[in-house]
């Protein structure tokens, strides 16, 4: 008991500085990280939601996991699907809406025609997955150093 | 049901497995959507209400047995079967303390969950708080079409609750099965909350205790304590040995502000740093330490002295130290009778061992990459990658994260307008594209081989100088003027190289980053090759002790090659950031060119492969450069640089990388080393080798002697019948090549798979489109049939059993649409004949089911009916068994209590008896409304859907042994299962509209 109290002290340590970085008001994904890692699904967390984010932000949970709750992120609409509305908003996000409409359409598109295999037109967890085992970075960039 | 485990994207049959589930989930849904949340209480009660009714009505109890015998057998023993199907790797006896009942324990647990809950939380409040606090334990494959959705498709919250709670139990019987450690993996793999992952936990362990209790002893305790000890053990090693990783800490800082691709580098000279540690160590240990333990003191001639050029030049003092191949003896040491450390031996085999346990990492390590990242990554994911994988989490530094979004922008942009431009390019200016690509070849080739004549005529000036040196300082600090001259090579030529971006327009700027790494490679290696070329020919015929001379000027190479990287990081790095910020804006703060930088290290460490023959300590020179090289760059970057515009692709980057490391640069120094092991003659006057012809003919003494040794006959044996025959390499490389074809053809036909599997996979979605939107259509005129339908709801109470038989009938309308629309969409595969028998056959078995419900229920009689309905002849066989049954019932009926075998009936086959235990499900379920009918009248109506709902599904039942049977495989059960799922939808929609 001792012990979990003194490593959670140091583990508070490590949590405020993954606060100072995560509070960092350019990160696109901030807010969207909070709310897929709450409770009540509006980035309000408790202790428990910010150590599981922090395990699957970590360097050893397995890429399943980490592919899931990406997707969880790149979900904004919460229908399990990523489609193409989606993608228009990680793509606004990621650049700070400078694309014109025209160009976000193509990219999206493009996503959609790359990713998409069973032609549903939008990407299930199953696409994004087969996606992320051909992006071989995706496992060192899904994940929060401190 | 799976969880997310690795394994997912090892299993081929992956797709199928998830669709499986979407099969197995209504029965069960089923099961948990009726108010008892088991079908067997259920169906005994109304048993119980038969057998009370048989006695004043005519019932016999042999129709009892029958019925019970059938529904039993058939649709619950079938759907038990169903659902296990695909876990059979779980024994029943885990589920539960007693094996004897597995479904009823497993019953019981439901249940006991399901009282559970609601005293955590009011009901009124659950879903918000299941939705959440199960937020990933959910398979999406359940739930396709969210949780808004749900609503529509008439799940209410006991039924995701319901759900939910299946599938925990599911997970935890498989967990149970699983060894340990691949539990605690599989725990980790789930997408739960940490709180739900410990609740599975205890509820895994609860079950194993339950398991073990049985059969425990001593030794099971001690050996589980054991190896949970062990575990704890193994984990608390694996952090100590991530605390005490080098430079862990300087590596995230460095990733958290550069990004994974500038990170890469500074793995990379870490990884280089190990294999000069590694290399030291077996130096150090197995040639200098038997070396200073003989001779302690260097065989210095006297009036040299150590001036402190030497660690510039690494001649005079150095010269004759252990430092150099000329420093070591050729003497054998120790005493006669105890074992003797032969010098010459272990010189050569640790050398041998060093070389080819490197050759050994670099391929597994360049294999293991290559298969990781390279032949797994789709050249033709574009964009999707960058949009969706490209955000690197790990970026936390402010500064660095608005400059990443900026990056991504361009690069988006950029990829945009490239697609553009090559479409839209004219021939003239392509050919003018073709002709400037070869003139940038011809001149950075032209330039290489002239860089590599100029140093070699440079090597031959040198060496005339030299003979007619006087062995001044001057003369000593002359010799520093080709490793000068090299150095500058390496440092202007690539920046040379660099302004050809300006002129060049590749297609895509990958493209354009290999080509410039191919340049640089190729620049490099002509002036190592070159400078080989010149000590092998030139060094090794005259000097005196040629070895500690090449070392020499190895050794020089190295030091100059540091000095030079840290100047070019000063004046390349700090001096164009100084320029950029103040004096022209417009080029800004340089950018950390990754490409080059790791270039440079491969050439270092070239150098130092080519020098461990002819300077055994060469890689503390290495490591103390690497070491430094660590921090200038750390320091160099933060100050100075900004991370790299195109951050994309950098582990394939690092996987060409690795190929570079061992193609050219160690093959070549392999090679290199070889030649003079093999070929040339060591000199007559220093090292360990003096005397010999060459020096391999070390091992071959030491084969002759070991001749006469007896016990050591196996290693001349394998000298003389491995390593010096001829056949033995012959045969390796006929079994090398043989095996290679046999790879290269199963590579082609997995090819060949891989894309019959995707269009086999874009095939299933255009079914998939399909059926949904039939599935609109039909959900559309159902709405419109149910607004007419709605009125004869309202009827009064007298009006009842006519209402129920008109909206059963509507029902089975409808089911017969969704059946032949189901059917049809396959068409192709399935006879139409047969499509229409069997759905004939259906409609017509559940008409005369209605009658005879109808018609007790109306006249409640008790004497069966005799209209005969309408019978097309391809349902006679179905028609004959009902017409036995009834006749059978009543002389039954008749005989009140005599007991009919249920070997009367005409047809003993599963349909049949199916449908006869469905008739007398109905019937009964009718009668029992009935009775029921006059108090609540709204109930029965509620009854009677839900009844005709489990008709429905054993309906479904029957519809599927025959479809899956039909359907050609390519098609696959897939089909069949998504239309079975698309019935179940459809009746589940209705149950909630009749609500």
């Amino acid at each position: 008991m001792l012990a979990t109290v003194i490593i959670f002290q140091i583990e508070t340590a490590k949590a405020l500085a993954l606060l100072t970085c995560l509070s960092s008001q350019d990160n696109p994904f901030r807010q969207r990280i909070a709310e897929v890692f709450s409770e009540d699904g509006e980035g309000n967390m408790t202790l428990d939601d910010f150590l599981d984010m922090f395990s699957v932000l970590s360097e050893m949970a397995p890429r399943d996991l980490k592919a899931y709750y990406a997707f969880k992120i790149y979900d904004f609409n919460n229908d399990d699907f990523l489609c193409k509305s989606d993608l228009e908003k990680t793509l606004n996000k990621l650049t700070r809406n400078e694309l014109t409409e025209e160009e976000v359409r193509m990219v999206c598109d493009k996503v959609i025609d790359e990713a998409d295999l069973d032609n549903d037109g939008r990407l299930s967890l199953e696409d994004f997955q087969h996606m992320i085992v051909r992006a071989p970075d995706f496992l060192s960039t899904f994940h929060i150093r401190i | 049901m799976s969880y997310y485990g690795n394994s997912v994207y090892n299993n081929p049959g992956y797709h199928d497995s998830d669709t499986l589930q979407i099969d197995r989930s209504p029965p069960r849904k089923s099961v948990h959507s009726n108010p008892h949340g088991n079908p067997y209480p259920r169906d005994q009660e109304a048993g119980a209400v038969q057998t009370g009714r048989s006695d004043n009505q005519t019932l016999p109890g042999g129709g009892l047995a029958s019925y019970d015998d059938a529904q039993t057998r058939v649709p619950w023993g079938g759907w038990q079967e169903e659902s296990w199907r695909g876990r059979d790797s779980i024994p029943i006896g885990l589920l539960s303390p007693r094996p004897e009942s597995p479904h009823w324990q497993q019953d019981i647990n439901q249940e006991s969950h399901y009282d559970k809950s609601p005293l955590v939380q009011p009901p009124s409040t659950t879903t918000d708080h299941v939705s959440t606090r199960f937020r990933g334990s959910r398979r999406m494959s359940l739930f396709p079409v969210g949780e808004a959705a749900l609503g529509n498709l008439g799940f209410s919250e006991d039924h995701i609750r319901n759900e939910m709670e299946m599938e925990e139990e599911n997970v935890i019987k498989e967990l149970v099965a699983m060894s340990t450690t691949d539990r605690i993996k599989a725990i980790r793999d789930l997408p739960m909350s940490f709180n739900d992952k410990k609740h599975v936990r205890g509820q895994v362990l609860v079950f194993k205790s339950f398991k073990k209790s049985r059969r425990r002893n001593c030794f099971a305790d001690c050996s589980e304590t054991f190896q949970l000890s062990f575990r704890r053990c193994g984990a608390h090693m694996m952090l100590a040995r991530q605390t005490l990783d080098l430079w862990q800490g300087t590596m995230k800082e460095i990733g958290g502000t550069f990004g994974t691709g500038v990170l890469s580098y500074f793995k990379f000279l870490k990884w280089l740093l190990m294999f000069n540690v590694f290399s030291f160590l077996v130096n150090f240990g197995f040639i200098t330490i038997p070396q200073l333990s003989y001779d302690p003191t260097p065989a210095v001639p006297t009036g040299v002295k150590f001036t402190g050029l030497e660690i510039l030049t690494g001649s005079g003092y150095f010269s004759h130290t252990v430092m150099y191949y000329g420093g070591y003896s050729n003497e054998t040491r120790g005493s006669e009778g105890r074992p003797r450390y032969n010098m010459q031996l272990a010189y050569f085999f640790t050398i041998a061992a060093y070389m080819v346990l490197c050759g050994a990492a670099l391929v597994y390590s360049m294999a293991r990459s290559f298969r990781k990242r390279f032949v797994q990554a789709d050249p033709a994911t574009g964009s999707a990658w960058q949009l969706l994988c490209s955000w690197d989490f790990s970026v936390t530094n402010e500064r660095a994260v608005r400059q990443r979004r900026n990056n991504l922008r361009i690069q988006l942009k950029e990829s945009l307008s490239d697609k553009v431009r090559v479409a839209l390019l004219p021939l003239s200016d392509r050919l003018k594209h073709y002709a400037v690509f070869l003139g940038t070849w011809i001149l950075s080739t032209g330039v290489a081989v002239g860089c590599a004549s100029g140093i070699y005529f440079l090597c031959q000036f040198e060496k005339g100088s030299a003979d007619e040196s006087t062995g001044s300082l001057l003369d000593e600090a002359s010799t520093l003027l080709l490793p000068f001259v090299v150095s500058l090579v390496n440092l202007v030529i690539p920046l040379f190289y660099s302004l050809f971006r300006k002129i060049e327009q590749y297609p895509n700027p990958r493209m354009q980053v290999y080509a410039i790494i191919l340049r640089n490679v190729i620049l490099k290696m002509s002036i190592l090759g070159i400078l080989c070329y010149y000590w092998m020919k030139n060094v090794a015929e005259r000097s005196l002790c040629w070895e500690s001379a090449v070392g020499q000027s190895l050794y020089r190479l190295v030091v100059v090659d540091f000095l030079f990287l840290m100047l070019g990081s000063f004046f390349g790095e700090f001096l164009s950031n100084v320029v950029g910020t103040k004096c022209i804006q417009s080029l800004g703060v340089p950018e950390f060119d990754i490409a080059r930088n790791v270039l440079d290290l491969i050439y270092a460490q070239t150098l130092a492969w080519i020098g461990i023959y002819f300077s055994p300590l060469l890689p503390v020179i290495q490591m103390i450069k690497f070491f430094a090289l660590f921090y200038l760059k750390k320091v160099s970057i933060t100050r100075n640089c900004q991370p790299p515009r195109r951050a994309g692709r950098a582990a394939q980057m690092q996987t060409i990388f690795i190929a570079i490391l061992f193609f050219p640069s160690f093959v070549g120094a392999l090679s290199m080393l070889a030649y003079t092991v093999w070929t040339l003659p060591p000199s007559d006057g220093c090292g360990p080798f003096r005397g010999l012809d060459t020096t391999f003919s070390a091992v071959q003494v030491w084969i002759a002697y070991l001749d006469g040794v007896s016990g050591a006959h196996w290693i001349v044996w394998i000298y003389r019948h491995v390593i010096r025959s001829e056949i033995f390499y012959f045969l390796i490389t006929i079994i090398i090549l043989v095996f290679i074809y046999i790879f290269w053809q199963i590579i082609k036909g997995r090819k060949l798979l891989i894309s019959l599997l995707r269009q086999q996979i874009a095939n299933e979605g255009k079914d998939k489109a399909f059926l949904l939107e039939k599935l609109q259509d039909v959900q559309k005129s159902k709405q419109n049939k149910q607004r007419k339908k709605r009125p004869t709801r309202n009827r009064p109470e007298d009006e009842t059993s006519p209402g129920l038989l008109q909206a059963l009938l509507a029902r089975q309308r409808l089911e017969e649409e969704d059946a032949s629309a189901a059917y049809n969409s396959f068409g192709v595969s399935v006879p139409s004949e047969r499509t229409m028998s069997t759905t004939s056959s259906a409609v017509m078995q559940a008409l005369i089911a209605r009658q005879q419900a109808g018609s007790q229920a109306g006249s409640y009689r008790g004497v069966p009916f005799t209209a005969e309905p309408p019978v097309p002849s391809s349902t006679s066989a179905l028609i004959q068994a009902m017409q036995a049954r009834q006749k059978a019932e009543s002389q039954a009926e008749d005989g009140f209590h005599r007991t009919p075998a249920p070997s009367q009936n005409p047809v003993n086959a599963l349909p049949g008896a199916m449908i006869q235990a469905m008739q007398a499900r109905q019937r009964a379920e009718l009668e029992e409304l009935d009775r029921s009918e006059p108090e609540r009248p709204v109930s029965s109506t509620s009854g009677v859907i839900m009844q005709a709902r489990q008709r429905a599904e054993l309906e479904e039942e029957f519809y599927r042994t025959p479809a899956s049977s039909q359907v050609p495989d390519n098609t696959g059960p897939g089909s069949a299962l998504i239309q079975a799922m698309l019935a179940r939808r459809q009746i589940e929609d209705e149950y909630v509209d009749e609500y």
